[in-house]
């Protein structure tokens, strides 16, 4: 199950956040303050962090536990939305929601983070497939073989599950799997990703896992 | 500042020592020279002036005796053995001569007496003519003698060592003016490139002041300046502080009210529902996006207006810039059945010298806008185009255009924003809009 960190002084938001956040499932931790944080820090998996606290503030709780918690994933939630506020907050954390806030967007936000983060380790089905992603394995349900990937499909692949859901740019995508600036209109990807449909979606002619936003770049589906 | 530590009063000493040193010099050279060099060695006898007055007082006592007048002679001729001597008579003759080396004429006439005295004056050799006796009748007796046996007057023996010595005198005068006005082109050039100097805060840094003369006070006052700009800064800064935490507090102190309604109004929602309560829930919740979009407008368009927006220009790849934008809104256009129709890759167009911050922000308004003013054209267009002179950026809506009353109003404050925005970043933008939809061209001179 994973485990929430959440810090809040306000009560009623914290309460409502808590109650949200445990009906999808997740295991919470709610602090009042920063005070005593460390006992919780090697159990979560998450930790939401208002700005505004007493005592020590947001920004120096999270940067404490980056440094000593690297693959801690912290979103920043605050109702300081001045830029200065969320440059400040990004430069430690992975992201930063802004009050007023709704319950969905703060899920799929942590979502999001958990998965970045391999933070979620049930195993994931996705359309016919199923992945486990500890040792990423793919395993079409329907004809129970095992989907074998090239080293690129596999690093395109692994990182559009790690984002999914989230619309990925051509440039993100080529420059996080080559590691090489992207040079517009280059085909590259392009091919990579057809022969990966070819691997993974049914009709590889009209794809339902690996959608292509037009303009932009793709999108896994979940 | 004490006048004895001015440049003035230094440069004063210099001239004044200077003429004093010259004055001084000249006279004590001169003293000693006189003093020691002409009395000793020196015979007065050998005094042209001396020679003169002697040969007029002697001659003058002379009579028309040839006998007398060789014996004279010959007491001249001992006490200057290099002299020679003639006498010419009452009659005009040569009388008598005594070592004569030139041909001097036997008889002499008025012309050959003037033609002597001419070639005589002033020449070598000296020549001292005087008339024989008191009456003047009685014939002249000449004396000649080099020049070069005589003794010279006192400044053409020394005159060219006194000029030498007045030479070397003006010549260290103007050396030491030199060094004295070169060092101050150098503390002047020292001081200009120390003022240049830029500390971490881009503010100038304090000089060292080693002197208390006027390029010193300079210092001083320039000293004083940096420390006055610093101060300002440091106001400036508290002030941006104070500013920043205003806002901040503000910004605070008014979303926590609207998260604990939206919190409410999500508890409500897991309650069982009739329409109508869904449809308020609904109307309350739009309401809080929107009051939210406005708190941050109004404090964004304060601080523009203001000129405390932070602005940090660079090099931006504009199509990049966009992509990732639009990926980011895409999932809303998308909540909407919006049709999204992106055109990035038809043209290329350079990169745009912005601060992507407010680039971010231009395109966020723009497409807010869209989303709660245009939903009813369900249409949202992005490409680029080029033309001779502009890069553009077209994005182009279905809706009921600017002039249709909204149902959701607020859209001015957004809009003021894009307008300093973009006058900001130095483009410019265009919006048409009819009853078929808006579009909006943003523009950069290429």
């Amino acid at each position: 199950m994973v485990h929430i960190l959440y810090i809040e002084d306000e009560k009623e938001i914290g309460n409502w956040v808590k109650e949200e956040l445990i009906e999808k499932g997740y295991k919470v931790t709610w602090l009042l303050s920063g005070e005593g944080v460390e006992k919780y820090l090697s159990m979560a998996d998450i930790v939401i962090l208002d700005v505004m606290l007493p005592g020590l503030d947001g920004f120096s709780i999270g940067k404490r536990i980056k440094n000593e918690y690297q693959k801690l994933p912290i979103l920043m939630l605050s109702a300081r939305t001045a830029v200065e506020d969320k440059i400040e907050g990004l430069g430690f954390a992975d992201d930063y929601v802004t009050k007023p806030f709704h319950p969905k967007e703060l899920i799929a936000r942590v979502e999001v983070l958990l998965r970045r983060f391999n933070k979620k380790d049930q195993i994931i089905e996705l359309q016919h497939l199923t992945i486990d992603p500890q040792d990423f394995q793919i395993v079409n349900r329907e004809t129970r073989e095992e989907i074998l990937l090239t080293g690129k499909q596999y690093a395109i692949f692994q990182y559009l599950f790690r984002h999914a859901n989230q619309i990925l740019t051509k440039e993100q995508i080529y420059e996080s799997v080559w590691e090489e600036v992207y040079i517009e209109n280059d085909k590259t990807l392009m091919v990579h990703i057809r022969y990966l449909r070819e691997k993974l979606e049914k009709d590889p002619a009209n794809p339902t896992i690996i959608e292509t936003i037009r303009g932009i770049g793709y999108r896994l589906k979940e | 500042m004490k006048f004895f530590r001015s440049l003035l009063a230094k440069y004063m000493l210099i001239i004044i020592t200077a003429l004093f040193l010259f004055q001084f010099i000249i006279f004590l050279t001169a003293t000693l020279l006189f003093n020691t060099g002409m009395a000793k060695e020196r015979n007065e006898n050998f005094m042209p002036t001396v020679i003169e007055d002697k040969w007029h007082e002697q001659a003058s006592n002379l009579e028309n005796d040839q006998k007398k007048i060789n014996d004279f002679f010959a007491r001249w001729k001992e006490q200057y053995p290099d002299s020679s001597m003639f006498w010419i008579n009452e009659k005009g003759t040569l009388q008598l001569q005594l070592d004569l080396e030139e041909n001097v004429p036997s008889n002499w006439t008025a012309t050959t007496t003037a033609r002597f005295i001419k070639e005589r004056y002033d020449s070598d050799p000296f020549t001292v003519i005087a008339f024989v006796g008191k009456e003047e009748k009685e014939g002249f007796v000449v004396f000649e003698i080099p020049r070069d046996k005589l003794n010279k007057e006192f400044y053409e023996e020394y005159g060219d060592l006194l000029l030498g010595i007045g030479v070397i005198i003006l010549i260290l005068f103007i050396a030491i003016s030199f060094l004295f006005f070169r060092s101050i082109q150098k503390r002047l050039i020292y001081v200009q490139e120390a003022m240049e100097i830029r500390d971490t805060d881009h503010l100038p840094v304090q000089i060292d002041v080693k002197k208390q003369d006027e390029i010193g006070q300079l210092e001083l006052t320039f000293n004083k300046m940096v420390d006055e700009l610093k101060k300002s800064k440091r106001r400036e800064q508290e002030e941006e502080q104070l500013r920043r935490k205003l806002i901040a507090n503000l910004s605070h102190d008014l979303r926590t009210p609207l998260t604990k309604l939206q919190a409410n109004l999500s508890i409500l929602q897991n309650e069982d529902q009739t329409e109508v309560g869904r449809q308020i829930i609904q109307v309350m919740e739009d309401s809080i996006q929107s009051v939210d979009g406005l708190m941050d407008n109004l404090i964004s368009y304060t601080l523009l207006t203001a000129s405390k927006y932070k602005y940090s220009p660079e090099k931006v790849d504009m199509i990049r810039f966009l992509r990732t934008s639009l990926a980011s809104w895409y999932p809303l256009f998308e909540q909407e059945q919006f049709e999204v129709d992106i055109q990035l890759d038809s043209v290329k167009i350079g990169e745009w010298y912005v601060d992507p911050l407010w680039m971010e922000r231009i395109l966020d308004n723009l497409f807010q806008n869209v989303l709660r003013h245009a939903k009813s054209g369900r249409y949202i267009g992005v490409r680029i185009d080029t033309t001779s002179t502009y890069e553009v950026i077209v994005m182009t809506d279905h809706g009921k255009g600017m002039k249709h009353d909204s149902d959701e109003k607020g859209a001015g404050i957004g809009l003021s924003i894009v307008d300093v925005m973009i006058r900001g970043l130095d483009l410019e933008w265009e919006l048409a809009s009819t009853e078929n939809g808006t579009t909006i061209q943003i523009k950069k001179h290429i």
